[in-house]
């Protein structure tokens, strides 16, 4: 209760302040608007839908990346795992490929498959395989042995062993390895919209730039922030944090 | 005499390292029969612990022969269930779910699973904490939980490698009091690996005391006397001494590389 308090004295001050420079130091819009104009933005954003479509048509396209990412990066940590040949020549490989950030592979991407949905999703899949590729791998090789012993000489195998031991094992690293993935899928997707047609949120915010409209900018990196902030955090947050409780792990 | 539950012949168990390998246990020969008791007796790293993962069928001999109602032992089964000291529960699953888990397997697959599990669980006197959830228990109530899941599946065989040796003294006490109990209630062959002298003379009906580099049998010693036992009986106290000084031996010429 204290606390809320606090926080939103804290926000409007904030905002006060924000207001009281920019209207006594007659900062012009474009290099910094009032607070008042960005809730103005979202409003007539939301009222004419243009914010609305961009919000879903990103969502949807980071989702199919994700997936995707989800899907190939489970697969080729299953290999890695269990190939020690892979792991030491592609396994290392994929390592560095950790090291180039999402917006190098635009160039390429663009090349590839033209000013399209496709580029990015293509970005995406390149940023979020990685994480959910190495937790699939780790989660994969520190199975608890005892585990696997008491579930066989309990009498399961083959396929009961499967789904009711060794993934289960599984679900704690993974989790981790999952919302990684979609924090590196959310960064990616805004980095490839800036540089695509179409509706999204990343087009939006350069539609904002090349109109000078530094409002729509200030709304859109707002909205970046807000989405990624209640995914990343509220929802796989609590998903790991609840994983973590029930397996025992806190 | 009828055929032994249990034996190994001419047994040998090699673990290959990186740099070296090196033989953990040499010439084991020994029958268990229906319904004994057992205790295997020795320090740490003495491969007393082999031997049960030899008999649940985890690892496999180097050289002789482990059988099983005379049959060679080629992988687990829950016709011999193992308990473990760190207790192996499945945090995922709660009380209940966990005694139930190995009658889910296609082996023991019915419909009263969760009766039958609860059955179990009223056994080793959790029935009331059914639902809770692994963590949520102390370390002998998890123990309790997982020698009920060993014996749901009503195995021939219950094996309990150092069951004990993560609980405090009372508890300790006080489970081995209750195992002793179950036993006699269930009547199960059971191998009941320790390297306490004092829990083998409570509980069991014979002791193989195993020591040395490689690990041997020193002693097979029958205990004729009824239970429950009172540890300062005459007859334990000198049986205790015999024990020890097999126990202890090995360690004496063990330096002086024979």
């Amino acid at each position: 209760m204290k606390i809320t308090f606090i926080r939103i004295t804290f926000f409007v001050l904030l905002f006060s302040i924000w207001q009281m420079i920019v209207k006594l130091g007659h900062i012009p819009s474009y290099i910094l608007p009032a607070p008042f104009s960005i809730f103005e933005s979202f409003y007539y954003g939301f009222v004419t839908g243009n914010y609305t479509i961009a919000i879903i048509s990103s969502l949807v396209r980071v989702l199919i990346g994700y997936f995707m990412a989800l899907g190939i990066g489970i697969i080729i940590g299953i290999l890695l795992a269990r190939y020690y040949i892979l792991d030491v020549t592609f396994g290392r490989t994929i390592l560095a490929l950790q090291s180039i950030p999402s917006v190098a592979w635009v160039p390429l991407a663009l090349l590839w498959f033209g000013i399209t949905d496709s580029a990015v999703i293509f970005i995406i899949i390149l940023e979020a395989v990685l994480p959910v590729t190495l937790s699939t791998k780790n989660a994969m090789k520190n199975i608890p042995q005892n585990l696997i012993r008491a579930a066989q000489t309990l009498g399961s195998r083959g396929l009961h062993l499967y789904q009711n031991v060794i993934i289960k094992a599984m679900v704690p690293e993974l989790i981790t390895g999952l919302r990684l993935s979609w924090a590196f899928a959310w960064r990616a997707l805004i980095a490839g919209e800036l540089f695509i047609s179409g509706a999204g949120i990343g087009q939006t915010l350069e539609l904002g730039r090349s109109l000078a409209d530094m409002s729509q900018v200030i709304a859109m990196i707002t909205t970046i922030g807000l989405i990624g902030f209640l995914t990343e955090n509220l929802f796989f947050g609590s998903i790991e944090k609840r994983v973590r409780l029930i397996w025992g792990l806190t | 005499m009828t055929n032994p539950k249990i034996e190994f012949k001419d047994v040998n168990k090699i673990f290959s390292g990186n740099t070296k390998n090196e033989l953990i246990l040499q010439d084991i020969n020994f029958q268990i029969y229906t319904n004994e008791f057992v205790c295997i007796l020795g320090a740490s790293g003495s491969g007393k612990s082999t031997i049960l993962g030899l008999i649940a069928g985890f690892i496999k001999a180097t050289s002789g022969n482990v059988l099983f109602n005379s049959k060679d032992i080629t992988r687990p089964d829950s016709s011999r269930t193992l308990v473990f000291q760190d207790y192996a529960l499945f945090p995922w699953l709660n009380i209940l779910d966990n005694v139930a888990f190995g009658l889910t397997t296609k082996k023991h697959k019915q419909n009263n699973v969760r009766e039958k599990a609860l059955e179990y669980l009223t056994l080793v006197g959790l029935g009331n904490y059914k639902n809770h959830s692994v963590n949520q228990l102390s370390g002998g109530m998890k123990q309790r939980v997982a020698i009920a899941r060993a014996l749901a599946v009503d195995p021939e065989v219950l094996l309990l490698d150092e069951p004990f040796g993560a609980l405090d003294q009372q508890t300790r006490e006080a489970m081995q009091t209750e195992l002793s109990r179950l036993m006699t209630k269930t009547k199960k062959t059971v191998l009941f690996v320790t390297h306490s002298v004092d829990e083998a003379l409570k509980l069991a009906d014979r002791i193989l005391v195993i020591g040395g580099k490689p690990g041997k049998i020193l002693l097979d010693y029958k205990i004729d006397i009824q239970k429950p036992r009172d540890p300062s009986n005459n007859q334990l106290t000198s049986v205790r001494n015999i024990l020890l000084d097999k126990l202890f031996q090995p360690e004496l010429f063990m330096g002086a590389d024979i």
